[in-house]
């Protein structure tokens, strides 16, 4: 906590705007990646239209800011402790219409196996993303920022990167949590041996469903503090190319393993922004260390395990 | 009914680039049970190879059918040896890995085209060479065929025949359903199946690049991002045929032209990317192995 | 009214027919066999029990309620549990949480696994005490927290009957339990599953290709040739009749052939 608060009001002293706003996009991409990492590596369910999710949290998200947001902010009077109290609400409205369209998105595709599975998600990713670009009260193809709302004077950004941390911090213990519990063990189960775990009264649909609806709800969340933090959001950044950045941080940084999934995000969101001029060449690198690391190293950095064993100690067993 | 034939001419067209393509997908999934993501970026160098094949044969400036004919040959060579490559090098070291780590490195490889094709080919778009001068052939009525149109169809008729050709009466085909049908027993019945899988990218690399220069016929505009739509289109025809069938990959090709044109022409053209992978959701719910594939069980 | 009871069972899988009219039924308590030459569908018999597949004909009923065609989970939470021919255990978890999996799996906290309230503690370690005994029990408390594909063959068989067992199951099934063991470790499981069978108050049907292995530990022997019973009752008449002697002979000659 204390961390948190030093975080809010040294920042905005210390680092130059261009620093902030790399540290709020890795944050964002810890979270992103760690709900990915729930439903591929975790359960073991390949999912690769997770962006799909992101931006559906973040149009949602813009949308309640805009049309509802607004208006509640400029009645109240926009001081820092309605901000505060504000804060948490397009994000978890973002959340929750996410892990709408993830349940609705699980139900019948989570029926299928491996290769079958990935590709309806990468359809259903393209749809969704397809779908937001055609409405035209979330701005379509000209995208949408957080400025169109008709109450002017009120700022709708998030500008506290403590903010982005704490929620970042928030999600993955919630995930955490969720998964080295004894009942988070039907998640490992299911990775392993579906049919055992079947078999052994494990209710693997159920169990599948549920880590596609938590993991949805937190891609929903960063897309949602994503809008908030950039002030303006187009599809464009939410197509299978953002769905293939999001496995590739989960896949380099060990499928399984939450710890590993936030290193391999904080590293690929900063390298590329801090090595000036690496721009192009950045996807380029990407796409390079992804096939070298399958060849190589597919269990990535981590392979299944965490950092310090640090997860596991937590609540599974007493020593 | 004239602008329905029309559609349907136009959605055939269409249909038998997807299907060129797909079938790249298909023999690649029958051999190795992989999906190759990145055979959408082959047809974008088949694309950008004619481009360069063309100034560099100097037939870029007059329209010509040997030049045509020589810029097809050209691409279709260089692309069915980026095919063996590819192959070669991302994914044999993971036979035998599971399927999911060939799948991501598939991935990887059509991310790393796409930007390396960004870096080399610069990221605007070029104009293809008019190879051919487009003029009408044939009307009737409302209802009209361009030759490049004209060509496009025959070229793809021709390349599926041979294709088809090869796949039942040579040995290499022989070969290739032996290997799809069972692995190990091939091997054990003496079938080279390296040679076979890396045969069959080639095979399909070909056809690929093939479509690549029939769009840059039809629709000018080229650039290194191009490969991504179409090539998720002719994934999704390829499963909607039942992935792993030859047939089905020229079927699901022309059914999803067809179909993605009349909803464009008769309901509505914004949502037109998102028509394939309707169907392609659809498709897996309800018959996952296609129009043309069979039912696999687990043993347990 | 017996606990299991199989009627007119047929399973058929596109052309081939893997199991036809099986008639079988086990009362509760009893411990029986179920053998017979590869391919004879007794492990399709048990997946069908398990509702892994669904019958083509025919019915299983268990504690008088029907279950042919119900989902695995729900299956198993009615109080049948069951090892695999081929070892399914979760490999890369450790043994303990591959029985805390079992124990816990069905019955699972949800959202409270986040808010962690008083209680949830208490439930976790009591669930760690449960799955530790039945380690204990079969004889793996030393390897608690090995991953459980470090295990030896034998102790991870036993592994696989300790997490059917935390599924706190009246019925077990144990397909081919004694695979791959020699004499002296068939030996102890011999004694492990009547000791099990009388702690746990279990009714065991188990799959074995070992007809003597079977034959000194079972009240009860049915015997399946493709698909069909053959023969059922005590294990001496069985081992004399000649149907039974003419499928197993049978059987090496064609393999002979």
């Amino acid at each position: 906590m204390l961390a948190l608060a030093a975080l809010h009001w040294l920042a905005p002293l210390v680092l130059n705007p261009y620093y902030a706003t790399i540290l709020a996009r890795i944050g964002i991409a810890i979270i992103a990646a760690v709900s990915l990492q729930l439903v591929n590596g975790v359960t073991g369910q390949f999912s690769i239209g997770h962006a799909g999710f992101m931006g559906l949290g973040a149009y949602a998200s813009a949308a309640f800011s805009v049309y509802l947001g607004a208006a509640l902010l400029d009645s109240l009077g926009a001081s820092g402790l309605v901000r505060f109290l504000y804060f948490p609400l397009p994000l978890v409205c973002g959340g929750l219409v996410a892990a709408a369209a993830g349940l609705v998105v699980a139900v019948p595709t989570l029926r299928l196996r491996g290769d079958y599975l990935a590709i309806a998600t990468l359809g259903a990713g393209e749809i969704i993303r397809i779908a937001i670009l055609n409405v035209d009260a979330v701005g379509g193809a000209r995208g949408f920022s957080l400025a169109s709302a008709s109450h002017t004077a009120v700022d709708l950004r998030f500008e506290s990167l403590a903010g982005v941390y704490a929620v970042a911090a928030v999600s993955v213990a919630a995930i955490a949590r969720l998964v080295y519990s004894g009942g988070g063990l039907a998640f490992r189960a299911v990775r392993e041996d579906e049919i055992a775990a079947e078999s052994l009264g494990v209710p693997t649909t159920r169990v599948k469903v549920e880590a596609f609806l938590v993991s949805s709800f937190f891609a929903g969340v960063a897309g949602a503090l994503f809008a908030h933090t950039e002030g303006y959001i187009h599809t464009n950044s939410f197509g299978f190319v953002r769905s293939f950045e999001l496995v590739a941080f989960v896949v380099l940084g060990g499928l399984g393993s939450l710890s590993g999934a936030i290193i391999a995000a904080a590293v690929l969101t900063a390298a590329p922004e801090l090595l000036r001029g690496l721009g192009e060449w950045r996807m380029v690198l990407y796409s390079v260390l992804l096939i070298a690391t399958m060849i190589l190293r597919p269990q990535g950095l981590l392979g299944q395990r965490e950092l310090l064993g640090l997860w596991k100690s937590h609540g599974a067993a007493r020593s | 009914m004239e602008n329905l034939l029309q559609q349907l001419l136009n959605g055939v067209t269409w249909g038998s680039i997807y299907a060129l393509i797909a079938l790249g997908y298909t023999m690649v999934y029958g051999v190795l049970r992989l999906i190759n993501f990145a055979h959408g970026e082959v047809y974008m160098m088949g694309a950008m190879t004619g481009y360069y094949a063309a100034r560099w044969l100097g037939v870029a400036g007059t329209p010509s059918v040997a030049g045509l004919v020589g810029v097809l040959i050209a691409s279709m060579i260089v692309c069915g040896l980026l095919g063996a490559l590819i192959e070669r090098v991302a994914y044999r070291p993971l036979r035998g890995a599971g399927r999911l780590a060939p799948l991501i490195t598939a991935i990887g490889v059509s991310l790393l085209l796409q930007n390396a094709g960004q870096l080399v080919f610069g990221a605007d778009p070029k104009f293809f060479p008019p190879l051919l001068e487009s003029h009408e052939v044939l009307r009737a009525g409302e209802v009209a065929i361009s030759n490049i149109q004209l060509t496009v169809l025959v070229t793809a008729v021709l390349l599926m025949g041979a294709l088809e050709y090869i796949v039942q009466r040579t040995r290499f085909g022989r070969a290739m359903r032996a290997v799809s049908y069972d692995a190990p027993a091939a091997a054990l019945m003496g079938v080279p199946v390296d040679r076979v899988i890396t045969g069959t990218f080639v095979l399909g690399s070909m056809l690929a690049a093939a479509a690549g220069i029939l769009v840059g016929l039809a629709n000018p505009k080229i650039d290194p991002l191009m490969g991504l739509m179409p090539g998720l289109k002719a994934f999704v025809a390829a499963v909607l045929g039942g992935i792993g069938s030859v047939p089905g990959a020229m079927a699901g090709g022309l059914l999803l032209g067809v179909i993605e044109t009349l909803v464009t022409g008769y309901l509505s053209s914004t949502y037109r990317d998102a028509i394939a992978f309707v169907i392609l959701v659809l498709i897996l719910l309800y018959r996952p192995t296609g129009l043309f594939g069979a039912p696999q069980t687990e043993k347990v | 009214m017996a606990l299991l009871e199989v009627s007119r069972l047929t399973v058929r899988f596109g052309g081939l027919t893997a199991v036809s009219q099986l008639d079988f039924a086990v009362d509760e308590g009893a411990l029986v066999a179920l053998i017979g030459p590869n391919g004879a569908g007794k492990t399709t018999a048990f997946n069908v029990i398990t509702g892994v597949y669904p019958p083509s004909e025919g019915s299983v009923r268990f504690a008088g309620r029907e279950i042919g065609g119900v989902s695995p989970h729900r299956i198993c939470a009615s109080g049948v549990a069951r090892t695999f021919q081929n070892i399914r255990l979760f490999r890369g978890l450790t043994a303990l949480e591959n029985v805390r999996a079992a124990l816990q799996g069905a019955h699972r906290n949800g959202a409270r696994d986040v808010t962690r309230g008083p209680g949830w503690q208490r439930g976790e370690r009591a669930a760690e005490d449960e799955a530790r005994k039945l380690l204990d029990e079969l004889g793996l408390g030393a390897f608690a927290d090995a991953r459980a594909d470090s295990l030896p063959y034998g102790e991870q068989r036993r592994l696989e009957i300790a997490r059917a067992l935390a599924t706190r199951p009246r019925l077990l099934l144990l397909d081919e339990p004694a695979a791959g063991m020699n004499p002296a470790e068939k030996q102890s499981l011999r004694a492990l599953v009547a000791q099990l069978r009388r702690a746990h108050g279990l009714t065991i049907v188990l799959i074995d290709h070992d007809v003597s292995f079977v034959m000194n530990l079972s009240e009860r022997v049915a015997v399946l040739d493709h698909g069909e019973k053959i023969a059922d009752g005590p294990p001496e008449a069985v081992r004399r009749d000649p149907k039974v002697i003419e499928a197993y002979l049978g059987a090496e000659a064609e393999a002979r052939a």
